[in-house]
């Protein structure tokens, strides 16, 4: 069996689950199953979940923010400050919630297979200028940031500004936005912090949830000895994915913000508290509203996420 | 290459449809024509709102791809209709009469086959954003304000539909020319020597600085 | 059959088709779905009963692609610049920009012919379309060339090889184009048109002064202008100034400040600025409407080549053909600099034949991958590097070049549309005669190229300062 994988962009820390995956799965399979990956040339990284519904490759990445509509249940990842501090949590309470029935059916809408997370590193902010030492510096100040990201921000008076990923560097030199929020690999990929003079370390305002999905018919077609490979993969190639990406982005991350001059800011905790006080609660409770009116279990999908949290935190 | 032709017409009923059908492309046309007008003003009511009032536009990039659709899409049968879509006419150039009537018949219904194969695949695509159960019917958003996607994805099934009418016109108009053998086929661009092309192509341009 | 050969097959079907006459845009999008059916049913083994099947998944995803690519920010970049060109024109932008040079530069021998370039490339700097560019030229400058004795064909010529500068100076779709196929920063390439252009101009001019030293009876000069004469030529073309600046700042900030937008801002309020001034100018609902047409035409024409071609190129993707060329070109054994000069040469005799958008969308998602991979990779440093430039570098530098290439295209026969246009403006010249007058600017271009080939800093210094 050989299936087609759609990611975008290039190799990069963000994919070396997906291509980890593939390793070990032709390994098991002695090359009779392969998983050939495709850097953009299948389709476009909105277009995911429907190239996968369609039935025109078997597997795909996408990120639950870029189209909230598509896969409501999942954005609850993408809320502020919802308190998970490392990827291996990160990992953990996605693989949980993809479990979740209401979160199963949600994805089946697609023909869809939640298989694994690409846990994502909180989504500190970088920006030029004088460094916001308070949290009131943020007041009128415009930032990149999307999804639930962008509300929190908005909630201390920043001023969400969106372009694409593409647009970011240029769009900071060029002073349409101050700051920006992102991923340190991404940070560094697109260049942001070439124009930095400041990140904050600990602000921590979420993330983003961006799952590796296989079209459902595809993996029930699969002979035993196949699925099994796959499925019995998932665990190791995670693994192989937070140790990438703990040891070589993180620990570039560092250096690369030394070597720029780059201010580190890490605001008080009582700041920070009061932070999440305006911003969490108002966020979770607006999305409760909003996706039970899309007929999901808001409230209980909310609850499961939260239990899950306090269980794999500590 | 080339692009541009010249539309022959007489008081045919393939005529008169020919003409009726091309007032309702030059409408949508415009349309598109609009888009791009507003895409210019909406720029300018964003940089002012942000560097005047340090106040952005929220969601500015998802009204621009909402707005691209409309403009990509809808002049698509018009153009069509004068033969503005550009081509290489080496070999049909040097075609004549019933030769060439016959060679235009069959890539335009070739084109007609491609176009109704993409009228489902674009309407697919369409349904999949569609959903009358949601808020707002809607099952796919933009990435920042979370703007449905439906009513642009729809666009493309419109006005590719308005494009597959436009060639069962042009089908017939073939048709027509090659069961008469006429020189003066009506209803169909007419391949013309570039010379010619190129002076309507310039004389669109006239007027003030003669 | 493997998927490399249904890619070559489809590919070949696809020539077929755009010779025969079928419109390009529809010609691409037809192979390209011929092909994903192939490959589709080629993975079921071609079983009868899965036929249905391999057309419902190919017709979907070729479905997918006219509003997913369409539906781009920087794509919205190619009508505004279009709507700048005609919007220009109705403001008398171009009248003024000839008048103010010839009252500045006609006299230096060949005078008149060398203003007409630097009027144009004036002109290109609010203009994002070079057949547009010389169809306007034509009709203003020729007359008056023909006045004091210069040959026609020669003036004709002049104006096509000029109307060419409009798609490196920025604003230029074609660039936009490249920048969107190739994933690199619109801005920077933008950019890095404008010193090539600028360039490209001043070839152009030497090349005129030469012919006027060398050749007797050639275009004399014009002189006799005052000065308060020569001030009086430049208010009426000042927003074009205004124009290029606003662009500029847009893009990059020259005194080291904050640029002041991004590309696709620049472009708009541009666009607004020339609107503004030919309201000034009397353009009425009648003439706004008719731009406004004139616009969702040419950009309706742009987008369906770009969504069809697309849909081939999705087709590629699954074919996995981009890939094995790459492989491929990095693997010969000759200097990656033959290779590129190859390449180059290819584009040359594919030019002749094809339209300059058309072309790079076929064949960029085939061979920018290997060129890339020839310089050493996307990531590739400048000091490890095969032609001395980091891979971002490399995605401009060969960016230029191929545009460059593009617009030579235009001007070249048996198929140039720049002087088909030129032809077309002027009852008194043909084809032939344009394309006979526009032969020794072969030889400027060539010597551009090869300049931009053998000096990279001519077009990677603005960008590197950004
Ligand atoms: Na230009
Ligand atoms: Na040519």
């Amino acid at each position: 069996t050989e299936w087609n994988v759609s990611l975008w962009g290039t190799r990069r820390a963000f994919t070396e689950h997906v291509e980890k995956l593939a390793e070990l799965v032709s390994e098991k399979t002695g090359g009779e199953f392969t998983l050939n990956i495709s850097y953009g040339g299948l389709s476009n990284n909105r277009e995911n979940l429907d190239g996968i519904s369609i039935g025109a490759f078997e597997m795909a990445q996408f990120c639950a923010g870029y189209h909230a509509d598509k896969n409501p249940s999942i954005t609850v990842l993408e809320l502020p400050f919802l308190g998970i501090e490392s990827l291996e949590q990160e990992a953990a309470v996605s693989m949980a919630l993809y479990q979740h029935p209401a979160v199963v059916a949600d994805l089946a809408r697609w023909n869809a297979t939640l298989l694994m997370p690409s846990p994502l590193p909180q989504y500190n902010i970088v920006g030029s200028g004088d460094a916001p030492m308070t949290l009131a510096d943020y007041e009128g100040m415009s930032v990149r940031a999307v999804g639930g990201i962008g509300a929190a921000m908005a909630a201390v008076g920043a001023v969400p500004t969106s372009m694409t990923a593409s647009e970011v560097r240029q769009a900071m030199d060029s002073g349409v936005v101050k700051a920006v929020s992102f991923a340190p690999h991404a940070h560094m990929s697109f260049g942001t912090i070439e124009s930095a003079s400041w990140w904050t370390t600990n602000l921590n305002p979420g993330t983003v949830n961006c799952p590796v999905v296989v079209n459902s018919d595809a993996l029930a077609d699969l002979s035993d000895s196949e699925r099994e490979a796959l499925l019995s993969s998932v665990d190791e190639a995670l693994d192989y994915y937070i140790e990438f990406y703990n040891g070589e982005t993180m620990a570039a991350w560092g250096p690369a913000l030394e070597e720029r001059g780059i201010e580190q800011i890490s605001y008080p905790e009582s700041e920070l508290t009061a932070f999440r006080d305006a911003v969490a609660g108002p966020a979770a409770a607006a999305w409760v509203e909003d996706n039970a009116a899309k007929g999901l279990p808001a409230q209980e999908i909310l609850d499961f996420v939260t239990d899950q949290i306090a269980e794999t935190g500590m | 290459m080339a692009g541009g032709a010249q539309v022959l017409q007489d008081d045919s009923t393939l005529s008169r449809l020919d003409r009726s059908f091309y007032k309702l492309e030059r409408v949508l046309a415009l349309l598109s024509g609009l888009a791009v007008f507003g895409l210019m003003i909406l720029a300018v009511v964003s940089v002012g709102g942000r560097n005047v009032m340090n106040a952005p536009l929220p969601g500015y990039v998802d009204w621009i791809e909402q707005a691209m659709p409309l403009i990509a899409f809808m002049g698509v049968s018009y153009t069509q209709r004068d033969g503005g879509h550009i081509r290489m006419d080496m070999v049909v150039g040097a075609l004549k009469g019933r030769v060439l009537y016959a060679a235009e018949f069959l890539t335009t219904f070739a084109v007609l086959v491609l176009m109704v194969l993409l009228v489902w695949g674009t309407w697919a695509h369409f349904q999949r954003s569609f959903d009358f159960g949601s808020p707002l019917w809607s099952r796919d958003s933009s990435m920042d304000i979370a703007l449905p996607i439906w009513p642009a994805k729809l666009l493309a099934p419109v006005a590719f539909a308005v494009l597959c009418v436009r060639l069962v016109l042009q089908l017939v108009g073939y048709g027509r020319a090659f069961r008469t053998g006429t020189d003066a086929p009506v209803a169909v661009p007419l391949v013309i020597d570039v010379a010619t092309q190129a002076r309507l192509e310039a004389e669109q341009l006239s007027g003030r600085d003669d | 059959m493997d998927s490399i050969e249904i890619g070559l097959w489809v590919t070949g079907g696809l020539l077929v088709f755009v010779v025969l006459g079928m419109r390009v845009a529809f010609a691409a999008a037809l192979a390209g779905l011929v092909g994903l059916i192939w490959i589709f049913w080629d993975k079921k083994d071609y079983a009868s009963d899965e036929f249905v099947w391999a057309l419902t998944v190919a017709v979907k995803t070729a479905g997918q692609v006219p509003h997913s690519k369409v539906s781009s920010q920087a794509l919205s970049l190619i009508p505004t610049f279009i709507l700048i060109g005609y919007l220009a024109y109705y403001a008398g932008l171009t009248k003024a920009l000839f008048e103010a040079a010839k009252r500045w530069i006609a006299w230096v021998p060949g005078g008149l012919a060398v203003s007409t370039v630097f009027a144009t490339a004036g002109f290109a700097a609010v203009s994002g379309a070079s057949v547009a560019t010389a169809a306007v030229f034509a009709r203003i400058a020729i007359p008056e060339m023909l006045a004091i004795g210069y040959d026609k064909r020669f003036a004709a010529g002049v104006v096509a090889a000029a109307g060419t500068l409009a798609s490196l100076i920025p604003p230029s779709a074609i660039l936009v184009i490249y920048a969107i196929i190739v994933e690199q920063d619109v801005g920077k390439l933008l950019l890095a048109g404008f010193v090539p252009g600028v360039f490209s101009a001043f070839v152009y001019a030497s090349l005129i002064i030469g012919m006027a030293l060398a050749l007797p009876n050639f275009g004399p000069p014009v002189g006799g202008f005052t000065w308060r004469e020569r001030f009086a030529s430049l208010p009426p073309a000042l927003p074009i100034v205004f124009v290029v600046v606003i662009i500029i700042f847009f893009v990059y900030n020259p005194f080291g400040g904050d640029a002041w937008g991004t590309p696709t801002e620049g472009g708009a309020l541009g666009a607004f600025v020339v609107f503004l001034m030919a309201l000034y100018r009397g353009m009425r609902w009648g003439e706004l409407k008719s731009a406004l047409l004139e616009t969702a035409k040419l950009s309706v024409m742009i987008f369906t080549i770009i969504w069809g071609v697309l849909i081939y190129v999705r087709f590629l993707g699954f074919a996995d053909l981009p890939h094995a060329f790459a492989d491929w070109i990095s693997g010969l054994e000759q200097s990656p600099m033959l290779t590129l000069v190859c390449i180059l040469l290819a584009y040359a005799v594919l030019g002749m034949f094809m339209d300059a958008i058309g072309m790079l969308l076929l064949t960029l998602p085939v061979v920018y991958p290997a060129v890339m991979a020839l310089n050493g990779g996307v990531d590739v440093a400048a000091a490890d590097s095969a032609f001395g430039m980091s891979g971002p570098m490399c995605a401009i530098w060969f960016g230029i070049l191929v545009v460059k290439m593009a617009e030579f295209c235009l001007i070249t026969p048996p198929i140039g549309l720049n002087c088909f246009v030129v032809a077309g403006v002027r009852d008194d010249l043909t084809v032939q005669d344009v394309f006979r007058g526009v032969t020794p600017f072969f030889i400027a271009d060539g010597i551009t190229i090869a300049l931009l080939v053998a000096f990279p800093s001519i077009v990677l210094w603005l960008p590197s300062l950004a």
